[in-house]
């Protein structure tokens, strides 16, 4: 994803058990030409974490920037963190399937069987062993529409080598006055625990002008 | 009968061989169960709570590697750890891993919350690494849990993950270890490694002890029986008997166990006694003038013990049927397995045998001298005991009861063992790995406490901490993981010291909650799958053990129950600790129906026999003392009660009753020969006592070849059976004819006028099955059919 995105998300996680998790959230979010990407998140459902809310500043090469207001505590925090690549909100996505990601930490290559089943096939290997382990895969299978060029599915592989999750790309919305698009609804499947998650977009806005004090720690609580 | 064995002879050996065969190819099918949990009936409470929480929580168990050295935190070690917890953490077949490198440090700093890494660089001045070592003493997720808190040593724990089979998982944690050069000693333990030893073991038992007691038994029977001939005729009922009943593990769809081990020791201890008794009888009759043809022969061999023996090997298999008594599945299986061998090590005595005597007999005179055993030195040691009882017999009673008595204050020490690494020698890599674990790192074993209701409520999150914290100080608990401790964790980031809510559990639900996803989108939710379930409906108290003795567990599952019976919430207990201290429960359940169902069946035999319920009360006598003097010795040396030694009773009263039984038969017979009470004792202790030694001997020697185990409680079964028979046979011929000659009892001297009147007609039935030492009457044949050992004695 690219540019300003305002929108509202619905993130649902399904246990292996099948019980749900859903969280509603309101999401500002700003590309910039550095490469860096900005979010707000605001909670709106359930209740009881109803105005939480949280600021990213996802830096290209520096670690990331959070901070995080907890309205029950009346408390705002910065968080520092040097993990990346974990897990988004606790779903089956991981931060970096949220952003657009970076090809240079990647050997990418058509693969023979491409312009089968009227798609590409595009495998991505983490171009050595500390990439592999900050995204947490081995390899990356893209499949994509041979039509329209837009992503239908990807594949991951973990350090056996086996297929661990497989992230479905159910819609997709064109970039307002820009060639690209958005999905907007994405859905994970870990094949190994089971554990489903869908992320999906609702009432997106790619062309709103969205101010950069947007992403102050200031209006957290607001 | 004679008939049909030689009309259908070959059909006999060839069924006999063919089911053998048929079965014995099952047997590579087998399949070994190194999961003592697996012992315990599936139905029972402790493994239906474990069960809900294992669902819930995951399998608790623990892969757990161990570094150590003088210092942990050197670089050359630090690297090594990380390059190990690097793997683990890639490895498909394990689930959660806590380690140095796994472990955060949460802090508020500035305003800030920080969650780091506990090592985000790996110290190499003597500076970082002393503000490591602070790092780590100051961390409640790090010290004495991935780091001991004198820094001596490090672990990587990690719980198994059930989708990889455990030994895929372990031998590549092993292919890891295995490239390590760097100056940290590594071990590996945890239940997983545990259970890969005793896999080992069993298949190392198996292998081993088998053919050890094999071996052992054909030297028995050469030395009894001579000529190889007659050693093979009984052998080959051993063999077979044995290859049928492991056959049948596999095709009932049981599993090899530590003490399924027992069962072909067992059957190689007791399936030749029947084959002896024919092969004695038919030596007998070859050395006899007349020359005799093959079906007289068979006839006369037949027609004299086929009672006996039936008689004999059903009391045999009755007393191994009273190990389905017992709770403990293996031990049912193992009563199942032996009573099916020993019918069909019956069958083959009675059909197989005599088809063999018939095919290599030939009729031929043979004028070979009798040996003598009169003067050999179990006669003379015999002789001179039954003396001493002949001239004290009242003192005799006294020693023996002052010596069952001093025994039995072992009783008062007698402990019950269900921990799965005392099963294994002292000095093994395991007990080794086991102690460090507990000393060092809170213990591999653990109790689960699942608390079910809105884990957001403040009350009750309170209380969850309170009892943490109270199980904290508890005695025999190690570490405890609770989610209460993460919510304290982040109250101290999100709060200064000096504020009220800092390190406390928040007052209000939002509070938790929005603490829940903060942690979720800061730190790794993983952390949380352990502790809360996903909808935050359930948490787990997960405490490591460091003691893991029944008596503190069950303690402990006491004070938990009697703490929490106000928490607004269900709570429920489970874990591999709880588990084993149900598994001593049931042991000990077991225990005492089998000791009742041994009693039970001794008396109500000697009591039908003796029609004399005196004469069943005297006849439990030997049992009961044998029961004392083998769980008080067990007090006195420390040998403990455990899965592989409670089923020494049941085997007890399938091998040792019948001493008494055939002593008092013999003396009453004696008696009814209207000789004096001193000549009836002489004269049993001659003949019946000879053959009851033997008897016990090669028993005692079949079951030898468990000292050669890889398990301690193997071995330890071993000695007791040495214990325990020892004990029958002596009870049957130092206290009961002393208690004989002392009260006279009327249910074995009444009527003897009577009887005599009667010897006539059973002297006309007498068979003369131990020629040399005497002539017993068919009508108590049954009683001595048990004693192969006077006819063996014959070559």
């Amino acid at each position: 994803m690219s540019g300003n995105i305002q929108s509202t998300v619905t993130l649902t996680i399904t246990e292996k058990n099948g019980s749900v998790r859903t969280r509603k959230l309101n999401m500002f979010t700003k590309s910039y030409d550095d490469g860096t990407i900005k979010r707000m998140v605001k909670f709106l459902d359930p209740a009881d974490v109803r105005g939480t809310a949280m600021l990213i500043i996802d830096n290209k090469d520096v670690q990331d920037d959070i901070w995080i207001y907890l309205p029950a505590l009346k408390k705002t925090r910065r968080i520092v963190s040097t993990e990346k690549g974990k897990s988004f909100m606790s779903s089956e996505f991981s931060n970096a399937d949220m952003s657009s990601g970076s090809n240079s930490d990647f050997t990418i290559k058509h693969m023979p069987e491409s312009g089968k089943n009227d798609t590409w096939v595009i495998e991505s290997i983490p171009v050595n062993d500390d990439k592999a382990d900050e995204y947490g895969f081995t390899k990356k299978i893209t499949y994509l529409d041979k039509k329209d060029l837009k992503t239908k599915k990807i594949d991951f592989y973990n350090f056996d080598n086996v297929l661990f999750k497989t992230i479905e790309i159910v819609a997709t919305q064109p970039l307002a006055g820009k060639e690209g698009y958005i999905m907007t609804d994405m859905l994970a499947e870990n094949h190994l625990n089971g554990r489903s998650s869908r992320v999906k977009f609702d009432q997106v806005n790619t062309s709103a002008m969205i101010p950069d004090n947007t992403f102050v720690a200031d209006n957290l609580a607001r | 009968m004679t008939d049909f064995i030689i009309k259908y002879k070959w059909v006999i050996i060839s069924v006999s061989f063919a089911l053998a065969i048929g079965m014995g190819v099952l047997i590579p099918l087998s399949k070994t169960d190194p999961d003592i949990r697996n012992y315990i009936p599936r139905s029972l409470p402790s493994r239906v709570t474990n069960d809900s929480i294992e669902k819930e929580f995951g399998v608790q168990d623990m892969i757990i590697v161990l570094f150590t050295d003088s210092s942990i935190l050197t670089p050359v070690d630090l690297r090594e750890i990380k390059e190990v917890d690097k793997a683990f953490s890639r490895m498909e077949g394990i689930g959660t891993v806590n380690s140095l490198y796994t472990a955060r440090k949460i802090k508020g700093e500035e305003g800030m919350m920080v969650v780091d890494p506990l090592i985000k660089k790996i110290p190499e001045t003597p500076e970082e690494t002393e503000a490591l070592k602070e790092d780590i003493l100051a961390n409640r997720f790090a010290r004495g849990i991935v780091v001991s808190s004198d820094m001596t040593a490090a672990a990587i724990t990690g719980t198994v993950n059930t989708n990889v089979p455990e030994y895929v998982t372990l031998n590549k944690v092993d292919s890891v270890i295995a490239v390590q050069k760097g100056n940290a000693e590594i071990m590996t333990g945890g239940l997983p490694y545990i259970r890969k030893h005793i896999v080992e073991d069993v298949n190392h038992d198996a292998m081993f002890l088998i053919p050890i007691a094999l071996l052992m038994m054909l030297v028995v029977l050469k030395l009894s029986l001579g000529d190889w001939r007659s050693v093979l005729m009984p052998f080959t009922v051993v063999i077979l008997s044995t290859v049928f009943t492991m056959g049948m593990i596999p095709l009932l769809g049981w599993k090899f166990s530590i003490i399924m081990c027992l069962a072909p020791i067992i059957l190689i201890s007791v399936a030749n006694n029947y084959g002896i008794y024919l092969v004695s009888r038919y030596q007998e009759l070859r050395r006899s003038d007349l020359p005799v043809g093959g079906k007289e022969m068979i006839r006369s061999i037949t027609g004299s013990l086929n009672m006996p023996i039936l008689f004999s090997g059903l009391t045999t298999i009755a007393g191994l049927l009273g190990l389905l008594a017992h709770s403990i599945i293996p031990a049912r299986q193992v009563g199942i397995l032996s009573a099916a061998g020993v019918t069909l090590a019956l069958v083959m005595s009675l059909l197989l045998i005599p088809a063999f005597i018939y095919l290599q007999h030939t009729p031929r005179r043979k004028n070979r001298q009798v040996r003598d055993y009169s003067n050999d030195l179990i006669s003379r040691a015999l002789k001179k005991v039954s003396a001493v009882i002949i001239k004290r017999p009242g003192r005799v009673l006294l020693v023996s009861l002052v010596i069952t008595l001093l025994t039995g204050i072992g009783f008062a020490f007698l402990r019950i063992d269900t921990n799965q690494e005392n099963f294994f020698p002292h000095k093994s890599p395991v007990r080794k790995v086991s102690e460090l674990i507990n000393s060092k790192f809170g213990g591999s074993q653990t109790i689960s406490v699942m608390i079910s209701g809105d884990i957001k409520d403040p009350v009750l999150m309170q209380k969850i901490d309170d009892l943490t914290q109270r199980l904290k100080g508890s005695e025999g608990v190690g570490t405890v993981f609770s989610i209460s401790d993460f919510v304290r964790e982040m109250s101290k980031a999100l709060y200064e010291p000096g504020e009220e809510e800092y390190d406390r559990i928040p007052s209000s639900t939002e509070a938790i909650a929005q603490m829940f996803e903060l942690y979720n989108m800061s730190g790794n939710p993983d952390d949380f799958k352990q502790l809360m379930n996903f909808d935050n409906t359930k948490a787990h108290i997960l405490v490591r053990l460091s003691n893991t003795d029944n008596k503190v567990v069950k303690a402990l599952e006491d004070d938990i129950r009697s703490y929490t019976s106000d928490f607004p919430a269900r709570v429920t207990t489970g874990g591999y600790a709880v588990i084993m201290t149900d598994f001593a429960q049931q042991i000990i359940n077991g225990q005492v129906a089998s000791l009742a169902f041994a009693l039970l069946t001794v008396f109500i035999l000697l009591a039908i026999n003796f029609k004399s319920l005196k004469g069943g009360l005297i006849g439990s006598i030997p049992l009961a003392g044998s029961i004392v003097i083998q769980f008080g010795f067990m007090g006195l040396v420390g040998i403990p009660i455990d899965a592989a030694t409670a089923l020494l009773s049941s085997i007890m009263i399938g091998v040792g009753v019948d001493f008494t039984i055939q002593y008092m038969w013999r003396y009453n017979n004696e008696l009814r020969k209207g000789v004096t009470r001193q000549e009836a004792i002489a004269t049993t202790h001659r003949t019946t006592g000879r053959s009851i030694f033997i008897n016990a001997l090669s028993v005692m020697v079949g079951f030898s070849a468990t000292f050669f185990s890889g398990f301690l409680s193997i071995r330890f079964f071993g000695y007791l059976v040495w214990l325990s028979i020892g004990s029958c046979f002596l009870y049957a011929i130092v206290f009961i004819p002393a208690l004989l000659l002392y009260f006279k009892p009327s249910f074995i001297e009444a009527n003897l006028s009577h009887s005599i009147k009667k010897k006539d007609k059973n002297e006309k039935d007498a068979i003369p099955i131990i020629s040399g030492v005497g002539s017993v009457t068919a009508g108590y044949a049954g009683s001595i059919a048990r004693s192969r050992t006077a006819d063996g004695e014959k070559s």
